[in-house]
């Protein structure tokens, strides 16, 4: 028995391994490639500043993105235990938008107030979408789809209904960042979300012991001696935060907290500890090879990230379910 | 229960039955008086539209239309305009029925105007057949560049029975135009990006008339080669394009230029204009004025 559960950690730890080779790998091609050819052995000023202040800082904001939602997506699935919870899905992404579109909007001049309104406005649609699914049944599917249903058309009237109010100017840049856009990516805007997504991921992972056992039932979790209420409570301040702090910097980029963990599960299983930092790894790659397609597929013109990520993201999603 | 309810449809099929008499009847007398003085033309779609004579009530929906309705002397029968249109100065009196993407339809046919004129396709399949049964014509005009807009004015002004106004004013805007076509000729053309929004980073294609308008400055746009009239732009290419000028289309979002231009030799030498947006964006008559500061700043 022992050695078995040896046997497939070391086996879990090389298939992570495996997984950071490929990201490195992704970054490198990522960096490759770009609407200007660079003469990597031999660059010029302005091929210095294209490299290091525009084409390297977006590819790790795709990164700490890309990690961030899918992770975040690993979190909710766990905490509500369903495949289908999603941030995009639930609301809770509309809700950091509406966050960020207050700061903009009323608090133009607080650039830092933008991931902390964020991150609220993410807490909040949390808590109402979890507040409507919960019944004295327990939370089924319908009800937390539904509620999830709810709450992202109530936001996005919200959203609509403050963009016909304000200034039409003023709001253009913002309805194109809405749909998910990387390339305001800057070399500081980078530091915040890699830094959220790298402790997001580790907070997340320390508490996979407990997410397993709460996955079998709450009240076996409370016998194991888990600390139900501060698990949930950790999970969910994080995967909020996560979700807050790449909504802010790159709008709502679809289906990657859907996806992803559901690709990771099948193929490693669905303990959580390995589960979290492997979908950390794949959301970055993911997320970095739909920027690239958006930046390079009809170069110099670009197409919007969120697109990409759902054009890919919803076929892979039918399957899935179909082969489940 | 099965009677009473044979009753009640029988009642309901009545009601409405005497319904669509007097509306029939209703709207007869409406179409006689004018049908006399309809004459027919053909908009910009090759609709065929008709339109009383003299037209004495008119709606714009487009903030260009506007101001090419005023030129050509005909803003006095212009009844309703849209929030957007801030040009000429009388059109703050007029008053507005929604903006360009949402007009109000029951306000539109409050004013009983003789035409509407629209400049967006899409705008007109949603309410045509609604404008049309209240006889209301709607008009597709949708000037792009500036010999549209020429041609644009000569027409609104055969509508409107002021021909000889807007031939003087169309005279006049070419005799502008080709004056500064003389300044420029022979002088070495400058790159120049046209910045739309700052970020995230949008330009103008070949297809925008505001291309047309840098070349006849004397300038040349550097993203000419692409075909779309609004793209969203890739910041590397941006900046390896050096432009030599930058011009800013004026606006909330749009007052400086991007930060990948920092060491390009426009923003170096200080050759940053900003246009309002208002006049390099609509194809109004004021894209003359656009067409002599650009000249003015390229060749300063």
């Amino acid at each position: 028995m022992k050695v078995e559960s040896r046997k497939s950690k070391a086996k879990s730890l090389r298939f992570i391994v495996g997984l950071l080779f490929f990201l490195v790998l992704t970054l490198l091609i990522a960096v490759l490639l770009g609407s200007e050819k660079l003469s990597f052995f031999d660059l010029n000023e302005s091929q210095k500043i294209i490299l290091f202040e525009i084409r390297l800082p977006r590819i790790l904001l795709a990164a700490s993105v890309g990690a961030s939602l899918a992770v975040a997506g690993a979190g909710f699935q766990a905490l509500l235990r369903n495949p289908l919870a999603e941030p995009y899905l639930l609301g809770i992404s509309n809700g950091a938008a509406l966050g960020t579109m207050f700061a903009f909007v009323f608090l133009g001049q607080f650039e830092f107030l933008r991931p902390a309104l964020a991150f609220a406005g993410a807490v909040l649609a949390t808590l109402a979408v979890y507040q409507m699914a919960k019944s004295r049944a327990g939370m089924n599917t319908e009800r937390l789809v539904l509620s999830g249903v709810i709450v992202t058309t109530f936001l996005s009237s919200i959203i609509v209904l403050l963009t016909t109010l304000l200034d039409a100017t003023k709001l253009r840049s913002f309805t194109f960042w809405l749909l998910g856009d990387l390339s305001q990516a800057t070399p500081n805007s980078f530091y915040l979300a890699g830094i959220t997504a790298i402790i997001g991921t580790l907070i997340l992972t320390t508490t996979a012991r407990s997410l397993n056992l709460m996955m079998i039932g709450e009240r076996d979790a409370l016998d194991f001696g888990v600390e139900v209420q501060k698990t949930r409570l950790i999970v969910f301040a994080t995967a909020s935060a996560l979700v807050g702090i790449s909504v802010a910097s790159s709008g709502s980029v679809g289906y990657v907290g859907l996806v992803i963990p559901h690709i990771v599960r099948l193929i490693i299983g669905s303990d959580n500890r390995n589960v979290i930092p492997a979908t950390a790894i794949v959301g970055a790659i993911f997320v970095v090879l739909a920027d690239t397609i958006a930046r390079t597929a009809i170069a110099p013109r670009e197409l919007p990230v969120g697109a990409i990520t759902a054009l890919i993201g919803a076929p892979m999603f039918i399957y899935l379910l179909r082969k489940n | 229960m099965t009677k009473y309810n044979f009753k009640s449809i029988g009642i309901f099929l009545g009601t409405v039955f005497l319904l669509c008499l007097f509306s029939a009847c209703k709207t007869e007398p409406n179409n006689i008086p004018t049908i006399s003085n309809l004459r027919e033309v053909v908009d910009d779609l090759g609709r065929k539209v008709k339109l009383p004579t003299k037209i004495e009530r008119a709606v714009s929906l487009a903030p260009n239309l506007t101001e090419n309705i005023f030129a050509v002397g005909a803003g006095d029968k212009l009844t309703g305009v849209t929030t957007y249109c801030n040009y000429p100065e009388e059109t703050t009196k007029i008053q507005k029925i929604g903006d360009t993407m949402n007009p109000n339809i029951e306000s539109i046919i409050a004013l009983k105007p003789d035409v509407v004129f629209v400049s967006t396709a899409s705008q007109i399949e949603s309410f045509t057949n609604q404008l049309e049964k209240q006889n209301i014509a709607v008009y597709v005009t949708n000037p792009n560049s500036l010999t549209d807009v020429l041609a644009n004015l000569k027409k609104l002004g055969e509508l409107f029975g002021t021909q000889e106004k807007a031939e003087k004013f169309v005279v006049d805007l070419e005799k502008r135009t080709s004056a500064i076509e003389q300044k420029i000729n022979g002088k070495k053309s400058v790159k120049v990006f046209v910045q739309i929004s700052k970020e995230p980073l949008f330009t103008v294609g070949g297809s925008s008339f505001m291309t047309d308008l840098i070349k006849r400055a004397g300038g040349e746009s550097v993203t000419a080669n692409i075909k779309e009239a609004y793209p969203k732009f890739s910041k590397e290419t941006a900046l390896a394009l050096q432009p030599e000028v930058i011009i800013l289309s004026e606006s909330e979002d749009n007052k400086e230029p991007n930060d990948v231009f920092k060491d390009s030799p426009a923003v170096k030498n200080n050759k940053i204009f900003k246009i309002n947006a208002d006049i390099i964006s609509r194809p109004s008559p004021r894209l003359v004025d656009a067409l002599e500061q650009i000249a003015d700043k390229l060749n300063q």
